[in-house]
């Protein structure tokens, strides 16, 4: 049988080899009741490796039945966001040397999603929340026969929200949400601030009702755990405060 | 095929809060829900202690002077850290809500914790200087 999965090539090889053990939460739906965790010690690691490459020597070496999301592995799809050493962060954006490897490296699903399978979580509920704010751009004018054009100035305060992978780490982390399951979250309000505040955008208030509503940014209690997760640095509390204040002053 | 995803059940997220990896900002949030908490069951006490006045002056007089001796004097100084912090914090809170706060909210903090300990340190002195400088 021909390796498809190679794991870590000749190149990849450790330097500073050292030993590290993962204490994963499986979940397997067709066996378990409930989630467990079970311990899987990897030697010739080097601290520069990613948590990410550690789930696939786990998967490609010692236990095929791992399972886990990943597509691009480079921080750009948004899909390997896990909870590690009780913070959310994306499996492929920590480095091992960054994290406490002293004691066993715990690796949970992101927290408050229904569990699939091990670090796999159902993500429908984060993307229907997206959704209620209409992210898209919102005209009643036809198209102009070239682009919509924007000012820098207008175009900059969007740069750091269009950063974001829809990884669901800021969301997941809210203590809010895990208090009230219909609040927005973060992921969808930072979203809704990059339409309502597009200069080219025609109707910011169809975008700002639902942040508007009673599960929406009042939910907010400023407690920046979105923020010490988003893996792209984004400031999500920053921006929701500007929607709060924008809502305040067209209130007044 | 069918699946069950698992949920955890609801009480596991008043867990969540003080197993999530903490940082300057949740603390400040548990803090904050905790002097709060406080201040409100102060609440109670004091109006409690009010009602002494239903009995006339005398009584209230009377009951007044076990306030003053040293346990109460302690209490009034713990009790006037609980409404610094509630109080700077809310400022914070403010700050962040509805000017750039979020952009410095760890410096903020500090400012929280830097002008919150100098007042308390402060009260000490007006409220302790009667046992200490009387001769
Ligand atoms: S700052 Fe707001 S949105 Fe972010 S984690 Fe805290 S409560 Fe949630
Ligand atoms: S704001 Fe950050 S943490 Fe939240 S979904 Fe976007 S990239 Fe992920
Ligand atoms: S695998 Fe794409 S962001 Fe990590």
């Amino acid at each position: 049988m021909t390796d498809r999965n190679p794991g870590l090539s000749e190149n990849d090889r450790c330097y500073t080899c050292m030993t590290a053990t993962f204490r994963i939460q499986r979940y397997n739906p067709e066996k378990d009741a409930k989630p467990y965790f079970k311990d899987y010690t990897l030697t010739d690691l080097d601290p520069t490796f990613r948590v990410l490459d550690a789930l696939h020597e786990i998967k490609w070496k010692i236990d095929g039945t791992l399972t886990f999301r990943r597509s691009c592995a480079h921080g750009m799809c948004g899909s390997d966001g896990v909870r590690i050493n009780g913070k959310n962060g994306l499996a492929c954006a920590v480095l091992l040397k960054d994290i406490n490897t002293s004691k066993p490296i715990v690796i949970e699903p992101l927290p408050f999603l229904p569990i699939i399978k091990d670090l796999t979580v159902d993500q429908s509920d984060f993307f229907r929340k997206y959704e209620m704010i209409k992210p898209y751009l919102i005209t009643h004018e036809p198209p102009p026969q070239m682009e919509r054009l924007q000012s820098p100035e207008d175009a900059e305060l969007l740069m750091e929200p269009t950063k974001c992978i829809m990884c669901a780490c800021c969301t997941t982390s809210c203590p809010s949400l895990w208090s009230n399951e219909n609040y927005l979250g973060p992921a969808a309000i930072l979203r809704g601030f990059r339409f309502a505040f597009d200069s080219r955008d025609e109707a910011p208030e169809d975008h700002m009702a639902a942040m508007d509503s009673q599960d929406g940014v009042w939910r907010c209690h400023t407690i920046f755990n979105c923020v010490e997760a988003c893996p792209k640095e984004i400031n999500i509390t920053w921006h929701i405060s500007q929607v709060k204040k924008q809502l305040v002053t067209m209130e007044l | 095929m069918s699946y069950t995803p698992y949920r955890e059940p609801f009480s596991a997220w008043n867990k969540l809060i003080l197993a999530y990896r903490r940082h300057s900002g949740s603390w400040a949030y548990i803090l904050h829900r905790l002097t709060g908490i406080g201040l409100v069951a102060y609440l109670f006490i004091h109006i409690w202690a009010l009602s002494s006045l239903t009995h006339g002056r005398a009584a209230f007089a009377e009951e007044m002077k076990t306030f003053t001796t040293p346990p109460f004097k302690v209490g009034e100084w713990l009790l006037g850290a609980l409404v610094m912090f509630h109080a700077f914090n809310g400022i914070r809170i403010a700050v962040v809500d509805l000017a750039n706060g979020a952009k410095y909210h760890k410096k903020l903090l500090g400012a929280v914790w830097v002008t919150g300990v100098a007042v308390v340190v402060l009260m000490f002195f007006l409220i302790f200087s009667t046992d200490l400088f009387a001769k």
